[in-house]
């Protein structure tokens, strides 16, 4: 049983950097890490992060505290790539769309302002860390911060649904992935802001990198799926077209 | 543990929204019919005349004040019917643009891209619309500005699309 646990864990905590390194890589040759300069730094970072941790927890050189430093550091720098990631999506999808992107920039701002709203509220009202630890500290901020990438992920998918936009569809995996990542970091640090027992912790370890590791997929897929949506009509437009026009004239006369 | 199970059902709520968003992406082969047929119940005239603010005072001079109440009700109503319609119409625009855009002639590419501007503003003028209808509905004492704006988009998202045909029409003439 404990070897089937940590077989599933070094699965999942190998294997989705694998894939984000393939992720690069594709996003390299597509030429779609000059649209998402950030995005293609942010895989190359969790590959270099992933590396590094890896290194120091097989070679066993440092470890404890020091470890658990330099993870909270890396996470850090990652979380502040996530946001840049995020408001890299927004100005990709409603750049070349004036009105609905001066109403994106305005509604982004107010949804950013009563996201760290909610967030600092629930940080007041909730009961602080359980304890001084580190991971109950980090905790307790990574809930927040997960609020606000989650909120900002909704938003994001939401609007450009309602102003009936439809996002390209590596565009939309990228942010279906933040999606399906922030949530599980909302769950796993709500979860960690407690006094866990040892089967818990083991249980969120799994769910986080398995979280990630969707997030990967999905991005990954919706990287090398063609959009057959799009190439459907690219060169045979709807027949219903010549139709559409004949209605269209009625109303113009 | 309470506050946590708040947090974590709050997440599974972010999930189920985002797969349900991911499934919802799935292309819809109907589409372009129900355009077509969206447009064809769209009376663009009987609309105008329901926002026409000459008829309004009309009504207004002509009727006791809870008739007009009444009548301005249903009229708001009626128009909501219509912008819902254009509301409906919107995307359908947008995923041809969209498709004009993967073309080979940069005629189309950017066509296409206009296509997609309008569509986006037509569908931003019609949420704008329903806003105000909704207002005059539970507000009819209200003077109401008609949404010329939404007329001319439309006019402006149609008027691409008929260029499209014409374009096609030269094409198939001189292939």
């Amino acid at each position: 049983m404990m070897h089937g646990y940590r077989f599933l864990l070094y699965y999942l905590w190998i294997a989705p950097h694998i894939l984000l390194a393939l992720v690069a890589i594709v996003m390299r040759v597509k030429r779609l890490d000059i649209s998402f300069p950030l995005f293609a730094l942010y895989a190359w970072y969790e590959v270099a992060e992933f590396a590094l941790l890896f290194a120091i927890a097989v070679t066993k050189l440092i470890q404890g505290m020091l470890y658990m430093r330099v993870f909270l550091v890396t996470l850090a720098v990652s979380t502040a790539l996530r946001f840049g990631i995020l408001q890299e999506i927004f100005n990709n999808v409603f750049r070349e769309h004036g009105r609905a992107d001066a109403i994106a920039r305005v509604l982004l701002r107010w949804t950013t302002g009563i996201l760290l709203v909610a967030a600092i509220s629930c940080a007041i009202l909730a009961p602080g860390p359980t304890s001084g630890s580190l991971i109950a500290t980090t905790a307790w901020l990574g809930r927040g911060i997960a609020i606000v990438q989650c909120g900002l992920v909704l938003f994001l998918l939401v609007f450009s649904r309602l102003i009936g936009l439809s996002l390209q569809s590596y565009v939309f995996g990228i942010a279906l992935g933040f999606g399906v990542l922030s949530s599980v970091e909302l769950a796993n640090w709500a979860m960690r802001g407690g006094d866990l027992t040892e089967s818990t912790r083991k249980a969120l370890d799994l769910l986080t990198t398995g979280g990630y590791h969707i997030a990967v997929l999905l991005w990954l897929a919706y990287l090398i799926v063609p959009a057959k949506r799009v190439l459907q009509h690219a060169d045979g437009p709807p027949a219903s077209v010549e139709q559409w026009n004949s209605e269209l004239e009625r109303f113009l006369r | 543990m309470n506050d946590a199970s708040i947090y974590i059902a709050a997440a599974i709520a972010v999930a189920t929204l985002c797969i349900y968003l991911a499934a919802r992406r799935k292309p819809n082969p109907a589409g372009a019919e129900t355009a077509r047929n969206l447009i064809s119940s769209l009376d663009i005239e009987a609309f105008r005349n329901l926002v026409d603010p000459e008829e309004e005072s009309f009504l207004r001079s002509n009727l006791t004040a809870d008739q007009f109440r009444t009548i301005k009700r249903e009229r708001a109503w009626a128009a909501l019917a219509y912008v819902r319609i254009l509301f409906r119409i919107a995307p359908e625009f947008t995923h041809f643009g969209n498709a004009l855009q993967s073309s080979s002639d940069p005629r189309l590419v950017d066509l296409g891209q206009q296509m997609v501007g309008s569509a986006v503003n037509l569908r931003l003028y019609a949420l704008q619309a329903s806003t105000r209808l909704l207002v005059a509905a539970t507000f009819p004492r209200l003077a109401q500005r008609p949404p010329l704006f939404l007329f001319e988009q439309y006019t402006h998202t149609a008027g691409l699309l008929l260029r499209y045909g014409a374009l096609d029409h030269a094409r198939k003439q001189y292939s």
